[in-house]
Protein backbone atom coordinates (compact mmCIF):
# COMPACT_ATOMS: atom_id res chain seq x y z
CA UNK A 1 0.00 0.00 0.00
CA UNK A 2 1.24 3.50 -0.80
CA UNK A 3 2.07 5.48 2.29
CA UNK A 4 -0.14 8.25 0.92
CA UNK A 5 -3.11 5.85 0.97
CA UNK A 6 -2.27 4.76 4.50
CA UNK A 7 -2.07 8.39 5.54
CA UNK A 8 -5.49 9.21 4.07
CA UNK A 9 -7.08 6.23 5.79
CA UNK A 10 -5.45 7.12 9.09
CA UNK A 11 -6.56 10.75 9.01
CA UNK A 12 -10.03 9.97 7.69
CA UNK A 13 -10.70 7.85 10.78
CA UNK A 14 -9.04 10.38 13.07
CA UNK A 15 -11.17 13.26 11.81
CA UNK A 16 -14.42 11.33 12.17
CA UNK A 17 -13.46 10.33 15.72
CA UNK A 18 -12.54 13.90 16.56
CA UNK A 19 -15.83 15.27 15.21
CA UNK A 20 -17.74 12.85 17.41
CA UNK A 21 -15.68 13.75 20.43
CA UNK A 22 -16.30 17.47 19.92
CA UNK A 23 -20.03 16.80 19.64
CA UNK A 24 -19.91 14.85 22.91
CA UNK A 25 -17.98 17.61 24.64
CA UNK A 26 -20.53 20.23 23.61
CA UNK A 27 -23.35 17.93 24.65
CA UNK A 28 -21.87 17.27 28.10
CA UNK A 29 -21.13 20.98 28.62
CA UNK A 30 -24.68 21.95 27.69
CA UNK A 31 -25.94 19.58 30.38
CA UNK A 32 -23.73 21.00 33.11
CA UNK A 33 -24.49 24.60 32.21
CA UNK A 34 -28.21 23.87 32.24
CA UNK A 35 -27.93 23.40 36.00
CA UNK A 36 -28.17 26.30 38.46
CA UNK A 37 -24.79 27.90 39.26
CA UNK A 38 -24.62 26.31 42.69
CA UNK A 39 -24.43 22.93 41.00
CA UNK A 40 -22.27 23.73 38.06
CA UNK A 41 -19.61 25.47 40.18
CA UNK A 42 -17.55 28.62 39.88
CA UNK A 43 -15.42 27.80 36.84
CA UNK A 44 -16.56 28.61 33.33
CA UNK A 45 -17.59 25.31 31.75
CA UNK A 46 -17.21 26.70 28.25
CA UNK A 47 -13.60 27.53 28.98
CA UNK A 48 -12.92 23.98 30.01
CA UNK A 49 -14.69 22.71 26.86
CA UNK A 50 -12.20 24.77 24.83
CA UNK A 51 -9.34 23.33 26.86
CA UNK A 52 -10.41 19.71 26.33
CA UNK A 53 -10.73 20.43 22.61
CA UNK A 54 -7.20 21.88 22.71
CA UNK A 55 -8.21 25.14 20.99
CA UNK A 56 -8.30 27.56 23.95
CA UNK A 57 -5.38 29.57 22.56
CA UNK A 58 -6.72 30.15 19.06
CA UNK A 59 -10.27 30.83 20.32
CA UNK A 60 -9.31 34.12 21.94
CA UNK A 61 -7.78 35.34 18.68
CA UNK A 62 -11.31 35.44 17.29
CA UNK A 63 -13.60 36.00 20.27
CA UNK A 64 -13.48 38.00 23.52
CA UNK A 65 -15.67 35.90 25.74
CA UNK A 66 -16.08 32.14 26.20
CA UNK A 67 -19.87 31.92 26.36
CA UNK A 68 -22.24 29.33 24.96
CA UNK A 69 -22.89 31.03 21.62
CA UNK A 70 -19.22 31.73 20.89
CA UNK A 71 -17.84 28.37 21.96
CA UNK A 72 -20.53 26.34 20.19
CA UNK A 73 -19.96 28.40 17.06
CA UNK A 74 -16.19 28.00 17.27
CA UNK A 75 -16.16 24.27 18.04
CA UNK A 76 -18.92 23.36 15.59
CA UNK A 77 -18.96 25.64 12.59
CA UNK A 78 -16.17 28.21 12.54
CA UNK A 79 -14.15 28.03 9.31
CA UNK A 80 -11.31 29.72 11.24
CA UNK A 81 -10.96 26.75 13.62
CA UNK A 82 -9.03 24.01 11.80
CA UNK A 83 -10.54 21.34 14.02
CA UNK A 84 -14.14 22.52 14.19
CA UNK A 85 -16.69 19.80 13.56
CA UNK A 86 -17.44 21.22 10.13
CA UNK A 87 -13.76 21.25 9.18
CA UNK A 88 -13.28 17.73 10.57
CA UNK A 89 -16.07 16.39 8.37
CA UNK A 90 -14.74 18.27 5.35
CA UNK A 91 -11.21 17.01 5.95
CA UNK A 92 -12.54 13.47 6.49
CA UNK A 93 -14.42 13.63 3.19
CA UNK A 94 -11.38 14.98 1.33
CA UNK A 95 -9.27 12.13 2.69
CA UNK A 96 -12.01 9.63 1.84
CA UNK A 97 -12.27 10.90 -1.72
CA UNK A 98 -8.54 10.41 -2.34
CA UNK A 99 -8.76 6.78 -1.23
CA UNK A 100 -12.24 6.12 -2.55
CA UNK A 101 -11.20 2.69 -3.91
CA UNK A 102 -9.71 1.56 -0.59
CA UNK A 103 -13.07 2.17 1.14
CA UNK A 104 -16.22 0.13 0.95
CA UNK A 105 -19.33 1.65 -0.62
CA UNK A 106 -21.01 1.95 2.77
CA UNK A 107 -18.16 3.92 4.28
CA UNK A 108 -17.98 6.30 1.37
CA UNK A 109 -21.75 6.79 1.33
CA UNK A 110 -21.73 7.65 5.03
CA UNK A 111 -19.01 10.23 4.85
CA UNK A 112 -20.20 11.73 1.57
CA UNK A 113 -23.82 12.06 2.62
CA UNK A 114 -22.71 13.60 5.92
CA UNK A 115 -20.78 16.16 3.96
CA UNK A 116 -23.74 16.88 1.68
CA UNK A 117 -26.05 17.25 4.66
CA UNK A 118 -23.55 19.64 6.21
CA UNK A 119 -23.74 21.84 3.09
CA UNK A 120 -27.49 21.66 2.76
CA UNK A 121 -28.74 21.90 6.31
CA UNK A 122 -26.01 23.33 8.46
CA UNK A 123 -24.25 25.93 6.35
CA UNK A 124 -25.73 28.69 8.53
CA UNK A 125 -24.93 26.99 11.82
CA UNK A 126 -27.46 26.13 14.51
CA UNK A 127 -29.65 29.02 15.57
CA UNK A 128 -31.64 27.42 18.35
CA UNK A 129 -31.07 24.87 21.07
CA UNK A 130 -33.27 22.39 19.17
CA UNK A 131 -31.23 22.84 16.04
CA UNK A 132 -28.01 22.44 17.98
CA UNK A 133 -29.22 19.23 19.58
CA UNK A 134 -30.22 17.92 16.15
CA UNK A 135 -26.80 18.87 14.78
CA UNK A 136 -24.92 17.13 17.59
CA UNK A 137 -27.03 14.02 17.08
CA UNK A 138 -26.31 14.13 13.35
CA UNK A 139 -22.55 14.26 14.05
CA UNK A 140 -22.62 11.40 16.53
CA UNK A 141 -24.73 9.29 14.21
CA UNK A 142 -22.37 9.93 11.32
CA UNK A 143 -19.51 8.66 13.42
CA UNK A 144 -21.46 5.60 14.57
CA UNK A 145 -22.46 4.76 10.99
CA UNK A 146 -18.95 5.27 9.74
CA UNK A 147 -17.40 3.13 12.48
CA UNK A 148 -20.10 0.50 12.09
CA UNK A 149 -19.75 0.25 8.33
CA UNK A 150 -15.96 -0.01 8.63
CA UNK A 151 -16.38 -2.77 11.21
CA UNK A 152 -18.99 -4.62 9.17
CA UNK A 153 -17.77 -4.24 5.63
CA UNK A 154 -14.02 -3.70 5.49
CA UNK A 155 -11.63 -6.45 4.54
CA UNK A 156 -9.26 -7.13 7.45
CA UNK A 157 -6.06 -5.97 5.84
CA UNK A 158 -3.66 -3.05 6.19
CA UNK A 159 -6.33 -0.57 5.05
CA UNK A 160 -8.52 -1.56 8.00
CA UNK A 161 -5.63 -1.58 10.47
CA UNK A 162 -4.41 1.89 9.48
CA UNK A 163 -7.88 3.32 9.89
CA UNK A 164 -8.16 1.66 13.33
CA UNK A 165 -4.84 3.20 14.31
CA UNK A 166 -6.32 6.61 13.56
CA UNK A 167 -9.43 5.90 15.64
CA UNK A 168 -7.57 4.67 18.70
CA UNK A 169 -4.81 7.27 18.69
CA UNK A 170 -7.40 10.02 18.51
CA UNK A 171 -9.61 8.38 21.11
CA UNK A 172 -6.76 7.92 23.60
CA UNK A 173 -5.81 11.54 23.07
CA UNK A 174 -9.38 12.71 23.72
CA UNK A 175 -9.89 10.66 26.88
CA UNK A 176 -6.55 11.83 28.24
CA UNK A 177 -7.46 15.45 27.48
CA UNK A 178 -10.71 15.21 29.41
CA UNK A 179 -8.80 13.76 32.34
CA UNK A 180 -6.18 16.45 32.03
CA UNK A 181 -8.66 19.32 32.16
CA UNK A 182 -10.83 17.76 34.84
CA UNK A 183 -8.20 15.98 36.92
CA UNK A 184 -8.47 18.47 39.78
CA UNK A 185 -12.02 17.19 40.33
CA UNK A 186 -10.72 13.64 40.68
CA UNK A 187 -8.02 14.29 43.29
CA UNK A 188 -8.52 12.37 46.53
CA UNK A 189 -8.59 15.57 48.63
CA UNK A 190 -11.95 16.32 47.06
CA UNK A 191 -13.33 13.19 48.64
CA UNK A 192 -14.90 14.88 51.66
CA UNK A 193 -16.85 17.30 49.47
CA UNK A 194 -18.97 14.79 47.62
CA UNK A 195 -21.84 17.27 47.30
CA UNK A 196 -24.19 17.72 44.38
CA UNK A 197 -21.60 19.92 42.66
CA UNK A 198 -19.16 17.05 42.43
CA UNK A 199 -21.82 14.58 41.47
CA UNK A 200 -22.79 16.61 38.42
CA UNK A 201 -19.21 17.36 37.48
CA UNK A 202 -18.20 13.73 37.76
CA UNK A 203 -21.18 12.44 35.87
CA UNK A 204 -20.44 14.95 33.14
CA UNK A 205 -16.92 13.53 32.78
CA UNK A 206 -18.40 10.07 32.39
CA UNK A 207 -21.10 11.29 30.02
CA UNK A 208 -18.55 12.91 27.74
CA UNK A 209 -17.10 9.45 27.07
CA UNK A 210 -20.53 7.75 27.37
CA UNK A 211 -19.38 5.68 30.34
CA UNK A 212 -21.95 6.60 33.00
CA UNK A 213 -23.87 3.35 32.68
CA UNK A 214 -20.62 1.41 32.35
CA UNK A 215 -19.44 2.94 35.63
CA UNK A 216 -22.45 1.60 37.50
CA UNK A 217 -22.06 -1.81 35.93
CA UNK A 218 -18.41 -2.05 36.90
CA UNK A 219 -18.36 -0.56 40.39
CA UNK A 220 -21.99 -0.80 41.56
CA UNK A 221 -21.72 2.22 43.80
CA UNK A 222 -22.02 6.01 43.86
CA UNK A 223 -19.58 8.07 41.83
CA UNK A 224 -16.14 8.14 43.44
CA UNK A 225 -13.40 10.16 41.76
CA UNK A 226 -10.62 7.57 41.99
CA UNK A 227 -12.89 4.92 40.53
CA UNK A 228 -13.74 7.23 37.63
CA UNK A 229 -10.02 7.69 37.01
CA UNK A 230 -9.51 3.93 37.31
CA UNK A 231 -12.28 3.29 34.76
CA UNK A 232 -11.03 5.83 32.22
CA UNK A 233 -7.34 5.00 32.57
CA UNK A 234 -6.90 1.37 33.46
CA UNK A 235 -10.08 -0.56 32.72
CA UNK A 236 -9.46 -2.73 29.70
CA UNK A 237 -13.12 -3.40 29.04
CA UNK A 238 -14.17 0.24 28.62
CA UNK A 239 -13.71 1.05 24.91
CA UNK A 240 -12.61 4.63 25.58
CA UNK A 241 -10.16 3.93 28.39
CA UNK A 242 -6.48 4.55 27.76
CA UNK A 243 -5.72 0.87 28.45
CA UNK A 244 -8.29 -0.33 25.91
CA UNK A 245 -7.12 2.13 23.24
CA UNK A 246 -3.56 0.91 23.71
CA UNK A 247 -4.61 -2.72 23.69
CA UNK A 248 -6.08 -2.04 20.24
CA UNK A 249 -3.19 0.08 19.00
CA UNK A 250 -0.68 -2.60 19.96
CA UNK A 251 -2.78 -5.30 18.27
CA UNK A 252 -3.28 -3.32 15.06
CA UNK A 253 0.39 -2.40 14.86
CA UNK A 254 1.30 -6.03 15.42
CA UNK A 255 -1.01 -7.08 12.58
CA UNK A 256 0.58 -4.50 10.30
CA UNK A 257 4.03 -5.74 11.36
CA UNK A 258 3.13 -9.36 10.63
CA UNK A 259 1.54 -8.53 7.27
CA UNK A 260 4.56 -6.52 6.15
CA UNK A 261 7.07 -8.93 7.70
CA UNK A 262 8.82 -6.00 9.27
CA UNK A 263 8.40 -3.96 12.39
CA UNK A 264 10.09 -1.06 14.04
CA UNK A 265 9.90 1.82 16.52
CA UNK A 266 6.11 2.27 16.28
CA UNK A 267 5.49 -1.28 17.54
CA UNK A 268 8.07 -0.96 20.30
CA UNK A 269 6.90 2.45 21.43
CA UNK A 270 3.23 1.40 21.57
CA UNK A 271 4.09 -1.77 23.48
CA UNK A 272 6.12 0.26 25.96
CA UNK A 273 3.11 2.49 26.71
CA UNK A 274 0.82 -0.51 26.90
CA UNK A 275 3.18 -2.20 29.39
CA UNK A 276 3.26 0.83 31.62
CA UNK A 277 -0.54 0.97 31.67
CA UNK A 278 -0.77 -2.75 32.34
CA UNK A 279 1.66 -2.62 35.25
CA UNK A 280 0.20 0.49 36.90
CA UNK A 281 -2.42 0.69 39.57
CA UNK A 282 -4.46 3.71 40.57
CA UNK A 283 -2.71 4.10 43.93
CA UNK A 284 0.67 4.51 42.21
CA UNK A 285 -0.78 6.97 39.73
CA UNK A 286 -2.33 9.13 42.45
CA UNK A 287 0.88 8.99 44.42
CA UNK A 288 3.01 10.09 41.48
CA UNK A 289 0.40 12.67 40.51
CA UNK A 290 -2.50 12.27 38.10
CA UNK A 291 -1.54 15.46 36.33
CA UNK A 292 2.04 14.30 35.71
CA UNK A 293 0.80 10.88 34.60
CA UNK A 294 -1.63 12.36 32.07
CA UNK A 295 0.90 14.88 30.79
CA UNK A 296 3.39 12.10 30.26
CA UNK A 297 0.74 9.99 28.54
CA UNK A 298 -0.29 12.81 26.20
CA UNK A 299 3.35 13.35 25.24
CA UNK A 300 3.88 9.61 24.69
CA UNK A 301 0.68 9.37 22.66
CA UNK A 302 1.53 12.23 20.33
CA UNK A 303 5.04 10.82 20.02
CA UNK A 304 3.46 7.56 18.83
CA UNK A 305 1.54 9.58 16.24
CA UNK A 306 4.83 11.03 14.97
CA UNK A 307 6.55 7.65 14.93
CA UNK A 308 3.68 6.01 13.04
CA UNK A 309 3.75 8.87 10.56
CA UNK A 310 7.50 8.52 10.06
CA UNK A 311 7.41 4.75 9.77
CA UNK A 312 4.36 4.33 7.56
CA UNK A 313 2.68 7.52 6.42
CA UNK A 314 5.40 9.59 4.77
CA UNK B 1 11.86 -12.51 17.02
CA UNK B 2 8.44 -14.10 16.90
CA UNK B 3 8.34 -17.33 18.89
CA UNK B 4 5.62 -19.92 18.57
CA UNK B 5 5.52 -21.84 21.84
CA UNK B 6 3.54 -24.80 22.98
CA UNK B 7 3.94 -26.40 26.38
CA UNK B 8 2.01 -29.59 27.13
CA UNK B 9 1.90 -31.25 30.54
CA UNK B 10 0.23 -34.65 30.82
CA UNK B 11 -0.59 -36.41 34.09
CA UNK B 12 -1.70 -40.03 34.19
CA UNK B 13 -3.09 -41.42 37.44
CA UNK B 14 -3.24 -45.17 38.14
CA UNK B 15 -5.71 -45.82 39.64
CA UNK B 16 -7.76 -42.70 38.96
CA UNK B 17 -7.37 -39.75 41.32
CA UNK B 18 -10.56 -38.56 43.03
CA UNK B 19 -9.66 -34.89 42.84
CA UNK B 20 -6.86 -32.69 41.52
CA UNK B 21 -5.93 -29.08 42.27
CA UNK B 22 -3.22 -27.35 40.27
CA UNK B 23 -1.76 -23.86 40.23
CA UNK B 24 -0.53 -22.94 36.74
CA UNK B 25 2.14 -20.36 36.08
CA UNK B 26 1.99 -20.83 32.33
CA UNK B 27 0.99 -17.38 31.15
CA UNK B 28 3.73 -14.92 30.17
CA UNK B 29 3.44 -11.19 30.81
CA UNK B 30 4.65 -8.34 28.64
CA UNK B 31 7.67 -6.14 29.25
CA UNK B 32 9.73 -3.85 27.02
CA UNK B 33 11.56 -6.77 25.44
CA UNK B 34 8.55 -9.04 25.08
CA UNK B 35 5.05 -8.72 23.70
CA UNK B 36 2.51 -11.52 24.01
CA UNK B 37 0.62 -11.46 20.72
CA UNK B 38 -1.58 -14.45 21.50
CA UNK B 39 -1.83 -16.90 24.38
CA UNK B 40 -4.24 -19.56 25.56
CA UNK B 41 -4.48 -22.46 27.96
CA UNK B 42 -6.41 -25.63 27.15
CA UNK B 43 -7.30 -28.22 29.76
CA UNK B 44 -8.53 -31.68 28.80
CA UNK B 45 -11.16 -31.80 31.56
CA UNK B 46 -14.16 -29.50 32.09
CA UNK B 47 -13.01 -26.93 34.58
CA UNK B 48 -13.03 -23.29 35.41
CA UNK B 49 -9.66 -21.54 35.24
CA UNK B 50 -9.56 -18.85 37.91
CA UNK B 51 -7.05 -16.17 37.02
CA UNK B 52 -5.06 -14.36 39.70
CA UNK B 53 -1.76 -12.56 40.09
CA UNK B 54 0.60 -13.93 42.70
CA UNK B 55 2.72 -11.75 44.99
CA UNK B 56 5.49 -11.42 42.39
CA UNK B 57 3.05 -10.33 39.68
CA UNK B 58 3.01 -13.67 37.83
CA UNK B 59 -0.27 -14.59 36.16
CA UNK B 60 -1.61 -17.75 37.81
CA UNK B 61 -4.57 -19.97 37.01
CA UNK B 62 -6.06 -22.32 39.54
CA UNK B 63 -7.85 -25.40 38.28
CA UNK B 64 -9.86 -27.89 40.28
CA UNK B 65 -11.27 -31.08 38.78
CA UNK B 66 -12.97 -34.18 40.11
CA UNK B 67 -12.22 -37.84 39.53
CA UNK B 68 -9.91 -38.34 36.59
CA UNK B 69 -7.48 -40.79 35.04
CA UNK B 70 -5.52 -38.33 33.01
CA UNK B 71 -5.16 -34.63 32.67
CA UNK B 72 -3.53 -32.66 29.86
CA UNK B 73 -2.75 -28.98 30.16
CA UNK B 74 -1.58 -27.16 27.04
CA UNK B 75 -0.37 -23.59 27.04
CA UNK B 76 0.42 -22.15 23.64
CA UNK B 77 0.79 -18.91 21.81
CA UNK B 78 2.93 -16.37 20.06
CA UNK B 79 5.46 -14.12 21.73
CA UNK B 80 7.29 -11.29 20.01
CA UNK B 81 10.71 -10.65 21.58
CA UNK B 82 13.41 -8.00 21.22
CA UNK B 83 17.02 -8.37 22.24
CA UNK B 84 17.60 -5.91 25.10
CA UNK B 85 21.05 -7.26 25.99
CA UNK B 86 19.51 -8.96 29.02
CA UNK B 87 18.37 -5.68 30.62
CA UNK B 88 14.77 -5.97 31.80
CA UNK B 89 12.61 -2.84 31.54
CA UNK B 90 8.88 -2.46 31.95
CA UNK B 91 8.46 -5.54 34.12
CA UNK B 92 5.86 -5.66 36.87
CA UNK B 93 7.95 -4.90 39.98
CA UNK B 94 6.07 -5.20 43.24
CA UNK B 95 8.93 -5.39 45.72
CA UNK B 96 12.21 -3.61 46.37
CA UNK B 97 15.11 -5.64 44.91
CA UNK B 98 16.48 -6.39 48.41
CA UNK B 99 13.65 -8.88 48.87
CA UNK B 100 15.45 -11.14 46.42
CA UNK B 101 18.43 -11.48 48.78
CA UNK B 102 16.25 -13.85 50.80
CA UNK B 103 17.56 -17.40 50.72
CA UNK B 104 15.38 -20.49 50.32
CA UNK B 105 15.92 -24.22 50.96
CA UNK B 106 16.72 -24.81 47.30
CA UNK B 107 19.16 -21.89 47.10
CA UNK B 108 21.03 -22.20 50.42
CA UNK B 109 24.75 -21.80 49.64
CA UNK B 110 27.16 -24.47 50.92
CA UNK B 111 30.60 -23.51 52.33
CA UNK B 112 32.17 -24.69 49.04
CA UNK B 113 29.91 -22.29 47.12
CA UNK B 114 30.79 -19.45 49.46
CA UNK B 115 34.48 -20.07 48.75
CA UNK B 116 33.76 -20.29 45.01
CA UNK B 117 32.02 -16.90 45.23
CA UNK B 118 34.81 -15.30 47.27
CA UNK B 119 37.41 -16.45 44.75
CA UNK B 120 35.64 -14.53 41.98
CA UNK B 121 35.66 -11.44 44.19
CA UNK B 122 34.62 -7.89 43.37
CA UNK B 123 30.90 -8.23 44.07
CA UNK B 124 31.00 -5.07 46.24
CA UNK B 125 32.49 -2.89 43.53
CA UNK B 126 31.57 -3.91 40.03
CA UNK B 127 28.41 -5.99 40.14
CA UNK B 128 28.11 -6.57 36.41
CA UNK B 129 31.66 -7.93 35.96
CA UNK B 130 31.20 -10.12 39.00
CA UNK B 131 27.99 -11.58 37.59
CA UNK B 132 29.55 -12.23 34.19
CA UNK B 133 32.55 -13.90 35.82
CA UNK B 134 30.22 -15.96 37.99
CA UNK B 135 28.21 -17.07 34.96
CA UNK B 136 31.32 -18.10 32.99
CA UNK B 137 32.98 -19.94 35.89
CA UNK B 138 29.79 -21.68 36.83
CA UNK B 139 29.29 -22.81 33.26
CA UNK B 140 32.83 -24.27 33.33
CA UNK B 141 32.32 -25.85 36.73
CA UNK B 142 29.17 -27.75 35.79
CA UNK B 143 28.25 -30.15 33.01
CA UNK B 144 24.75 -30.35 31.55
CA UNK B 145 23.25 -33.72 32.46
CA UNK B 146 19.59 -34.46 33.03
CA UNK B 147 20.12 -37.80 34.81
CA UNK B 148 21.44 -37.17 38.33
CA UNK B 149 19.18 -34.30 39.41
CA UNK B 150 15.41 -33.84 39.79
CA UNK B 151 13.08 -30.94 40.54
CA UNK B 152 13.88 -31.04 44.27
CA UNK B 153 17.68 -30.99 43.97
CA UNK B 154 19.18 -28.11 45.92
CA UNK B 155 21.84 -25.72 44.66
CA UNK B 156 24.40 -27.20 47.09
CA UNK B 157 23.77 -30.77 45.88
CA UNK B 158 24.06 -29.80 42.22
CA UNK B 159 27.22 -27.82 42.94
CA UNK B 160 28.83 -30.88 44.58
CA UNK B 161 27.67 -33.19 41.76
CA UNK B 162 28.98 -30.66 39.21
CA UNK B 163 26.08 -31.82 37.06
CA UNK B 164 22.55 -30.68 36.45
CA UNK B 165 19.96 -29.11 34.16
CA UNK B 166 19.21 -25.44 33.52
CA UNK B 167 17.22 -25.25 36.73
CA UNK B 168 20.24 -26.39 38.79
CA UNK B 169 22.53 -23.93 37.02
CA UNK B 170 20.06 -21.17 37.83
CA UNK B 171 19.82 -22.20 41.50
CA UNK B 172 23.60 -22.26 41.95
CA UNK B 173 23.92 -18.91 40.18
CA UNK B 174 21.23 -17.35 42.40
CA UNK B 175 22.76 -18.78 45.59
CA UNK B 176 26.24 -17.46 44.70
CA UNK B 177 24.97 -14.03 43.62
CA UNK B 178 23.04 -13.66 46.89
CA UNK B 179 26.12 -14.81 48.80
CA UNK B 180 27.94 -11.95 47.08
CA UNK B 181 25.24 -9.54 48.27
CA UNK B 182 23.47 -9.17 44.92
CA UNK B 183 19.68 -9.69 44.74
CA UNK B 184 18.87 -12.54 42.34
CA UNK B 185 15.76 -14.43 41.29
CA UNK B 186 14.66 -17.49 39.38
CA UNK B 187 13.02 -17.17 35.95
CA UNK B 188 11.05 -19.89 34.22
CA UNK B 189 10.32 -19.59 30.54
CA UNK B 190 11.21 -20.86 27.11
CA UNK B 191 14.31 -20.79 24.96
CA UNK B 192 14.67 -21.06 21.20
CA UNK B 193 17.65 -23.34 20.74
CA UNK B 194 20.39 -22.17 18.43
CA UNK B 195 20.89 -25.67 16.97
CA UNK B 196 17.42 -25.65 15.42
CA UNK B 197 16.00 -28.41 17.65
CA UNK B 198 12.34 -27.47 18.08
CA UNK B 199 11.14 -30.21 20.42
CA UNK B 200 12.32 -29.99 24.01
CA UNK B 201 11.83 -32.12 27.08
CA UNK B 202 11.02 -29.24 29.42
CA UNK B 203 10.81 -25.50 29.63
CA UNK B 204 13.91 -23.44 30.25
CA UNK B 205 15.09 -21.71 33.41
CA UNK B 206 17.56 -18.92 34.06
CA UNK B 207 18.20 -16.16 36.58
CA UNK B 208 17.92 -12.42 36.90
CA UNK B 209 20.27 -10.37 39.07
CA UNK B 210 19.88 -6.79 40.18
CA UNK B 211 22.57 -4.36 39.08
CA UNK B 212 21.99 -0.88 40.58
CA UNK B 213 22.99 1.00 37.40
CA UNK B 214 20.92 -1.17 35.02
CA UNK B 215 18.07 -2.71 36.99
CA UNK B 216 17.29 -6.41 36.59
CA UNK B 217 19.52 -8.26 34.12
CA UNK B 218 18.87 -11.77 32.81
CA UNK B 219 21.70 -14.33 33.07
CA UNK B 220 21.39 -17.77 31.54
CA UNK B 221 24.24 -19.75 33.16
CA UNK B 222 23.36 -23.00 31.34
CA UNK B 223 24.11 -21.28 28.03
CA UNK B 224 26.60 -18.77 29.48
CA UNK B 225 24.81 -15.81 27.89
CA UNK B 226 22.67 -12.92 29.07
CA UNK B 227 19.03 -13.36 28.12
CA UNK B 228 18.36 -12.51 24.48
CA UNK B 229 15.41 -12.46 22.10
CA UNK B 230 15.57 -16.27 22.12
CA UNK B 231 14.32 -16.20 25.73
CA UNK B 232 10.60 -15.93 26.45
CA UNK B 233 10.03 -15.05 30.09
CA UNK B 234 7.00 -16.60 31.81
CA UNK B 235 7.31 -16.38 35.61
CA UNK B 236 9.70 -15.31 38.35
CA UNK B 237 10.21 -16.43 41.95
CA UNK B 238 12.75 -16.79 44.73
CA UNK B 239 13.50 -20.29 43.41
CA UNK B 240 11.99 -23.00 41.19
CA UNK B 241 9.06 -23.59 43.55
CA UNK B 242 7.95 -19.98 43.28
CA UNK B 243 8.02 -19.98 39.48
CA UNK B 244 7.14 -23.62 38.70
CA UNK B 245 4.89 -23.96 35.62
CA UNK B 246 2.54 -26.44 37.31
CA UNK B 247 2.23 -27.11 41.05
CA UNK B 248 -0.54 -28.93 42.79
CA UNK B 249 -1.83 -31.89 44.67
CA UNK B 250 -4.38 -34.68 44.29
CA UNK B 251 -6.71 -36.79 46.40
CA UNK B 252 -6.65 -40.54 45.96
CA UNK B 253 -5.01 -42.28 43.03
CA UNK B 254 -1.78 -44.20 43.23
CA UNK B 255 1.02 -43.94 40.76
CA UNK B 256 1.33 -40.61 38.98
CA UNK B 257 3.23 -40.26 35.70
CA UNK B 258 4.09 -36.87 34.36
CA UNK B 259 5.20 -36.09 30.81
CA UNK B 260 6.12 -32.69 29.51
CA UNK B 261 6.49 -31.75 25.86
CA UNK B 262 7.66 -28.32 24.82
CA UNK B 263 7.91 -26.92 21.33
CA UNK B 264 9.63 -23.60 20.66
CA UNK B 265 9.85 -22.47 17.07
CA UNK B 266 10.31 -19.27 15.16
CA UNK B 267 7.12 -18.08 13.49
CA UNK B 268 7.49 -16.18 10.19
CA UNK B 269 10.71 -14.23 10.10
CA UNK B 270 10.46 -10.50 10.55
CA UNK B 271 13.01 -7.76 10.15
CA UNK B 272 13.54 -5.21 12.87
CA UNK B 273 14.22 -1.75 11.57
CA UNK B 274 15.91 0.59 13.99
Amino acid sequence: MLSRTAENLFWLARYVERAEYLARTIDATLRVTALPNTYSGQGNEWDSALLTAGVAGSFYNHYDEANEANVVEYLSFAPTNPSSIRNCIEAARLNARSVRTALTGEMWATINSAWIELQENWSKGAKTREQLTAFLRFVQETSLRFDGSAYRTMLRNDAYWFSRLGVHLERADNTARILDVKYHLLLPEQEHVGGPLDYYQWSSILRSVSALTAYHWVYRQTLKPWLIADLLILNDSLPRSLASCYGNLVRNLDQIGVAYGRQGPAQRHARGIRNRLEHSDMEDIFQRGVHEFIQEFLADNSRLGEIVAKQYLI
Amino acid sequence: MRLRISHTTTYRYEPAATGVIQVLRLTPGSHDGQYVADWQIDVSADTKLDMHHDAFGNVTHVLTIGATEDLTITAEGLIETNDTGGVMRGTDERFPPQLFLRSTDLTEPSPAMATFTREIGGAEGDAISFLHALMTRLNDHMTFDSDPTHSGTTAAEAFTLRRGVCQDYAHVFIACARAGGIPARFVSGHFLRADGEVHQQAGHAWAEAYVPSLGWVGFDPANAICSTDAHARVAIGLDYLGAAPVRGTRYGGGLETLTVAVKVDQAGRQFQSQ
